[in-house]
């Protein structure tokens, strides 16, 4: 027992070394390194790419002018596999590496338990896609994000349905998730009386057939389905609906809005409503933006302009501020207003955007249309 | 609604069943639960959408259905089954003496190893099948059954039958029965017990190839992890029938996909795979032999 | 494996084998590559077993394995530089690795509980997470719900994680081998879709936000410091009780059953009531396990207890080698902390990690630091094809 004992331990005491030597790396002292999180590998690799390329992007504009404080930007990028455990270990990974600020995360079961470290250690954190209103809720001075809220988009798309679709009948379907169910149910509240809600079901992510539930929505025979969840099932959902001869059209969120919803959903996705952000392609600041990464990436994510504008935020902030020291730069970040590649973004007490910019979008002939709050001819 | 319900589940079960019937000839030869099963129905599902992307470069449009539906089928139960028969060469063979864990736990590695290595060569992000059947389908009594739902049920209830005859009727079924019931003599009566087994991964890894692609098509959408779940489904369907029995998979897959169905529509569709586990493990402690499993096999399978 | 009839053309053969398994998912190019490596690797295994380069091989060998024996020689001497290391880590490590090696620890519970189960007692166990969960929450439930203390949640979230091994343990009495395998699965997953599902206690899949960290007579363990000397402490105390029950006729009686049901119960063993004691006390100490992690990570859901958790902790299990309790500290240690060094190739370290298990079962079954009479005991008798009917 012993014996072994004592291997066991000594095995240890050589690994636990060879992982401070991986975990340090060292303060470096002459760059300014910029921490970015999010799901890098995994299925939900690819938000995480579009996060670190919108980063990149802006920190190899700040390094060609120089850098700021007159010291090169290094961008830190860390793949938090969407699990709150990995994005709590990273966190203190980052703080302890002496990130002057964190870009990220994607997941707000991710950023939520995230945001705790940084604001202990007082390190800015801007989430350029985390749309739970609980992680502002916190109250830490040091957290932001660049995107909507829940609240704020279920209230655009309510009120697109109660005046302009005049929708009578609504099934609000969710995927149970924080983002998810946290939209369908303050698309609910926003809605109010001025529809009556004929059905209200939750299937699971990543479930592939919901024609059960489906077959019950069926019965209730609504005008339209609302669904609070991402691209995949809202993809399934509305081609399973076809399948079983519901007619009335989807209307979904912002994490519906990807290129692979209208691959799944095939012919069915037409006639889809969405409420997103303004489209970039439209809103003129945003053009430089467009063009260089279009240069360099390809095509550009759906959350690809937040993770670059949060970053030129977080720079912006750190130059006024002139220093890292991360109080003063959430301080600049709370006073100060930006122009950034989506217009101007300020932020109110809470580390929210004052202005949230959402409208509503429908799929048309294969692709994704801005439609604003008029009706769809 | 209760029709309509009754043909989702059916549906459903009987791509369970074609999954089940993998575990339980394997369990039924060399007592070992696959774990890595699964996967091979997710690679089957994977190798038929490359085939069809193959079959484009060459000209032929996949809306040629019979030709691409021929052609995705031979494919993905080819690639399937020689990856079924080169885990079990690499990752079974050489741990048959080895405590009963060593086996599982090689398995579940295997498992983990074909999921990262789709991962990461086709990508994390979920696929589209590039194959659509006409949406036309039956209406009858309030209900609907597509033309590919039919299809599907056509396409399982054969392959069935034919394994039910190819166990029956041929001499390498009869050697697989004898295998099944007794390894040692088997072997002593000179059977080829390792040329028994690798057929057995064959044809179970063939049957959920099928049935890898049938589902691809049926949801238009693979992903690397669609094994993990339909894989503990198609076990628990094995188990329900009684593991080790042929007809027993086929019945316990049938009455999952309705016992899903009818759940998730009647009582609550979040606790739908709640279901499949409850009847589980209630079959296990007042039937361990499951609906059609032998009774002398109860409770010593060590 | 391994047997000296293998030729080279076998190597190249495999090699060639297993490109075009892969050729489908990676195209030509890299199906050449891997057709090279592996056949070339295997060759020039082969070649090495001939050559002195053979003797250069196990030269490696036994350098890396004469540290382990002088360890074992200097025991106590290791052993206390080892814990030396582990008592002063916060001083001379960063938050990370204070960060890590708490999350070893914690593993170390984890695993510690389950080789009580299936090492010690032969049982295997695939829902061993369910309890984990259970003390999760019930903590959170606790902390969050009422404020209550960390040393009340402790106990409590233990007993409620031993009522439900009790729960589980009553009707599964009389299965064995792969239905108990089964059966423990299928309670693992109703466990988790109900932690998803009752959204009025659990919160649904969002989980339980403001879990409080332990604290000491008003003194808050929020540093990750403070925190790491707390599950240190909570992690040996589960080190020693466990070495005590072993070696008592309790540990004995679980040797027993495992070894051999009947025999045990012929020499008059209450084999049913033994059983539902190492299911009490293993789920007691996943739920410590829980609540631990729970005061970690300040929240919980129940992404974190899924059926691949219990994986990773028979592996830990089974890594170290079943029933050994130095062993399984070592397997929580590694695959913890192995991962985190394999950071630099995050795409392939699941890929490397499958790979290993598989290897490991093929080569070295008994684990890293397996205990030789378990070894002994738990082989079959060689030769024989089928398992041993106990009837």
């Amino acid at each position: 027992m012993y014996r072994s004992l004592s291997r066991a331990v000594a095995s240890i005491a050589f690994l636990l070394p060879a992982l401070w030597l991986s975990g340090c790396g060292g303060k470096d002292e002459t760059v300014i390194t910029v921490g970015v999180a999010g799901p890098m590998t995994g299925d939900q690799s690819k938000m995480g790419q579009d996060f670190r390329n919108g980063v990149d992007l802006a920190v190899e504009e700040w390094n060609s002018r120089g850098g700021v404080l007159g010291k090169k930007i290094r961008v830190d990028v860390n793949d938090d596999q969407h699990d709150p455990k990995q994005a709590v270990a990273l966190a203190s990974k980052m703080v302890n590496k002496g990130v002057a600020g964190v870009i990220g995360h994607f997941n707000s079961s991710c950023s939520i338990p995230a945001s705790d470290i940084y604001a202990k250690a007082g390190i800015p954190m801007i989430t350029p896609a985390s749309t739970n209103p609980k992680l502002t809720e916190k109250g830490h001075p040091t957290v932001f994000r660049v995107c909507g809220r829940d609240d704020q988009q279920g209230k655009v798309a309510a009120d697109f349905v109660a005046n302009v679709l005049k929708s009578k009948r609504v099934a609000v379907l969710h995927d149970k998730t924080e983002y998810g169910q946290g939209l369908a149910d303050e698309f609910r509240k926003s809605l109010g009386t001025r529809a009556g809600v004929a059905a209200y079901e939750a299937v699971i992510q990543g479930d592939k057939d919901f024609k059960a539930v489906l077959t019950k929505v069926k019965r209730a025979d609504p005008d339209l389905l609302y669904f609070g969840g991402v691209y995949p099932e809202a993809g399934l959902l509305v081609r399973q609906a076809r399948e079983l001869g519901i007619a009335a059209p989807l209307f979904s969120g912002d994490g519906t809005i990807d290129t692979k919803f209208i691959e799944i959903a095939g012919p069915a996705a037409e006639g889809t409503y969405l409420t997103f952000s303004p489209d970039p392609e439209k809103v003129p600041t945003a053009k430089a933006f467009l063009d260089a990464y279009r240069r360099k990436f390809g095509p550009h994510g759906p959350y690809s302009i937040y993770a670059y504008d949060a970053a030129n935020i977080l720079l912006s902030a750190i130059r006024d501020a002139g220093t890292i020291d991360g109080r003063a730069v959430s301080k600049k970040i709370h006073d100060a207003s930006f122009r950034g590649a989506l217009g101007e973004i300020a932020f109110d007490l809470k580390g929210d955007v004052k202005t949230a910019p959402y409208v509503v979008w429908i799929t048309r002939g294969g692709k994704f249309e801005e439609i604003g709050s008029k009706p769809a001819h | 609604m209760l029709v309509q319900q009754i043909i989702n589940g059916l549906t459903l079960g009987s791509v369970y069943a074609l999954i089940a019937l993998g575990y339980t000839m394997v369990y039924g030869i060399i007592q070992l639960i696959n774990f890595a099963h699964g996967e091979i129905y997710m690679i089957g599902a994977y190798a038929g959408i490359i085939s069809l992307g193959l079959l484009t470069l060459l000209g032929v449009p996949p809306s040629l259905l019979p030709v691409s539906i021929l052609v995705s089928f031979l494919a993905a139960g080819v690639v399937s089954a020689a990856y079924g028969v080169t885990v079990e060469r690499l990752a079974y063979r050489p741990l048959r003496q080895a405590p009963r864990l060593s086996p599982l736990i090689s398995a579940v590695g295997v498992s983990i190893f074909l999921q990262n290595f789709v991962m990461l060569s086709q990508g994390a992000g979920d696929l589209v099948f590039p194959l659509t059947f006409p949406s036309e389908g039956i209406s009858f009594l309030d209900a609907r059954i597509t033309t590919l739902q039919i299809f599907i049920l056509a396409v399982s209830v054969l392959l069935m039958a034919a394994l039910t005859l190819f166990i029956n009727r041929t001499r390498m079924g009869t050697a697989m029965r004898a295998t099944s019931q007794d390894r040692v003599m088997a072997g002593l009566v000179g059977i080829n017990v390792d040329r028994v087994i690798a057929v057995t991964f064959a044809i179970g890894s063939l049957l959920a190839a099928v049935a890898g692609v049938l589902v691809g098509v049926y949801y238009g959408l693979v992903n690397f992890s669609i094994g993990y779940v339909a894989g503990l489904k198609a076990f628990t369907a094995a188990v329900l029938g009684g593991i080790g029995s042929v007809p027993g998979a086929m019945l316990g897959g049938v009455l999952l996909g309705l016992l899903e169905a009818l759940g998730a529509a009647y009582i609550s569709s979040e606790y739908k795979d709640a279901f499949a586990f409850l009847v589980l493990i209630a079959v296990l402690i007042f039937r361990p032999q499951g609906l059609m499993g032998s009774a002398d096999a109860s409770g010593e399978k060590v | 494996m391994a047997p000296a009839g293998k030729t080279v053309t076998a190597w190249l053969f495999g090699g060639g084998w297993i490109a075009l398994l892969a050729l489908p998912f990676v195209g030509p190019v890299r199906a050449l590559q891997i057709a090279l490596a592996v056949g070339i690797g295997g060759v020039a295994l082969h070649a090495a077993r001939r050559v002195p380069l053979g003797s250069l091989a196990s030269g490696i060998r036994q350098t890396a394995f004469s540290g382990w024996s002088v360890a074992a020689r200097h025991a106590a001497l290791f052993l206390g530089a080892g814990l030396l290391v582990l008592l002063t880590l916060p001083l001379h490590a960063n938050n990370y690795v204070i960060d890590v090696a708490t999350t070893t620890l914690i593993y170390v519970i984890l695993a510690l509980g389950l080789n009580l189960v299936v090492g010690q007692t032969g049982l295997l166990h695939l829902g061993y997470v369910a309890f984990y969960g259970i003390g999760a929450y019930t903590y959170a439930l606790l902390s969050a719900g009422a404020h209550a203390s960390f040393w009340v949640g402790l106990p409590a979230a233990m007993a409620a994680a031993a009522l439900f091994g009790l729960v589980l343990g009553f009707p599964v009495l009389r299965l064995r081998g792969d239905y108990l395998a089964i059966v423990t699965l299928g309670f693992g997953e109703v466990t988790r879709l109900v932690l998803r599902n009752w959204d009025e206690v659990t919160n649904g899949p969002n989980g339980i936000l403001g879990i409080a960290r332990p604290s000491l007579g008003g003194w808050v363990l929020d540093t990750p410091a403070s925190f790491y000397y707390c599950v240190l402490v909570l992690a040996l105390a589960a080190l020693f009780a466990m070495r005590r029950v072993f070696q008592s006729r309790i540990g004995r009686a679980w040797v027993a059953i495992r070894e051999d049901e009947l025999a045990a119960r012929t020499v008059g063993i209450d084999v049913a009531r033994y059983k539902l004691l190492a299911f009490a006390l293993g789920a007691a100490v996943a739920g410590l396990g829980g609540s631990v992690f729970a005061a970690k990570m300040t929240f919980v859901s129940p992404e974190s207890f899924t059926f691949f958790e219990s994986v990773i902790i028979l592996c830990m299990v089974v890594l170290g080698g079943m029933g050994s309790l130095p062993g399984v500290v070592l397997g929580a240690a590694v695959i913890t902390i192995l991962p985190e060094l394999l950071r630099g190739f995050s795409d392939y370290r699941m890929l490397i990690f499958g790979a290993a298990m598989v290897l490991m079962m093929v080569f070295r079954p008994q684990g890293l630091i397996g205990s030789r009479s378990l070894a002994y005991e738990y082989r079959r008798p060689a030769g024989r094809g089928v398992p041993p009917r106990s009837r």
